[in-house]
């Protein structure tokens, strides 16, 4: 449950219709309203139509580089651990209602997620064309300027892109 | 891959309209519960759309949110997961 909402709060930030996931439950012995489930659910994704075409959903190839950041970012040491002490926090409280999930990944996960996202699309953006400015980077990935900021000086650090004049390559 | 071919099916289709879609949709399902459900349904011949490819999984604690980014990322339109 932690995890689905989790994935629906990272699919959300990078501009993907989260409820194109589902999750559902249908035992062994309800094959019956497993067959609703499915062709309620394929219908449901008919009318969306393919990524990247649905209402309130970014375009596809913005799309194809944003997931690529984000499996990256999903992957990274920080949103991970706070998943973890997220869910140990969730236990101790026995507190599982949606609400709960909801505030606590957004709080916790949702941050270290969408800087190590927007951290590894400006890399990405960077890769397909070179010598871009912080405000490209910031409508090509849709971070806020401090945000962006932020990504910039902590990628700088690491040495993984250089500033020329405020146009910014990878190194 | 035959994901791929799905999708060049769609956009051969030019029109786009949304009655042809046919979309590429990943299942995981586990096990014990809506794998043996989706089992019992084709025992049973139920007919429900062929769009779902199924991955089957011991558990859905199995699942990570990296699964569900990857399977966007390779080019599902939906991601259902079946507990």
């Amino acid at each position: 449950m932690v995890m689905a909402e989790a994935a629906r709060q990272m699919l959300d930030d990078i501009g993907v219709d989260s409820s194109r996931m589902s999750l559902q439950w249908a035992s062994a012995a309800e094959a019956p309203r497993f067959v609703e489930l499915i062709t309620g659910y394929v219908s449901d994704i008919k009318s969306k139509g393919a990524l990247g075409t649905g209402e309130n959903e970014a375009d596809a190839s913005t799309l194809r580089r944003r997931l690529d950041a984000a499996v990256k970012a999903a992957a990274g040491r920080k949103p991970r651990t706070a998943f973890g002490m997220l869910a140990k926090k969730l236990g101790k409280d026995n507190d599982y209602s949606p609400e709960a999930i909801a505030k606590g990944v957004k709080a916790k996960v949702i941050p270290g997620f969408r800087a190590l996202r927007i951290a590894e699309e400006v890399k990405l953006c960077l890769e397909e064309k070179g010598g871009l400015d912080a405000a490209d980077l910031c409508s090509m990935t849709g971070a806020s300027s401090e945000e962006m900021d932020k990504a910039l000086a902590d990628l700088a650090k690491k040495k993984h892109v250089s500033e020329d004049n405020g146009r910014w390559s990878l190194v | 891959m035959s994901q791929d071919k799905l999708k060049k099916e769609n956009e051969m289709s030019g029109d786009a309209r949304k009655e042809d879609f046919n979309p590429a949709i990943l299942g995981f399902f586990c096990h014990w519960c809506c794998y043996a459900a989706a089992d019992s349904a084709g025992v049973s011949r139920y007919q429900y759309p062929p769009n779902v490819r199924v991955v089957r999984v011991m558990c859905t604690g199995r699942i990570d949110t990296r699964f569900i980014l990857e399977a966007f990322k390779c080019g599902a339109d939906g991601v259902f997961t079946g507990g």
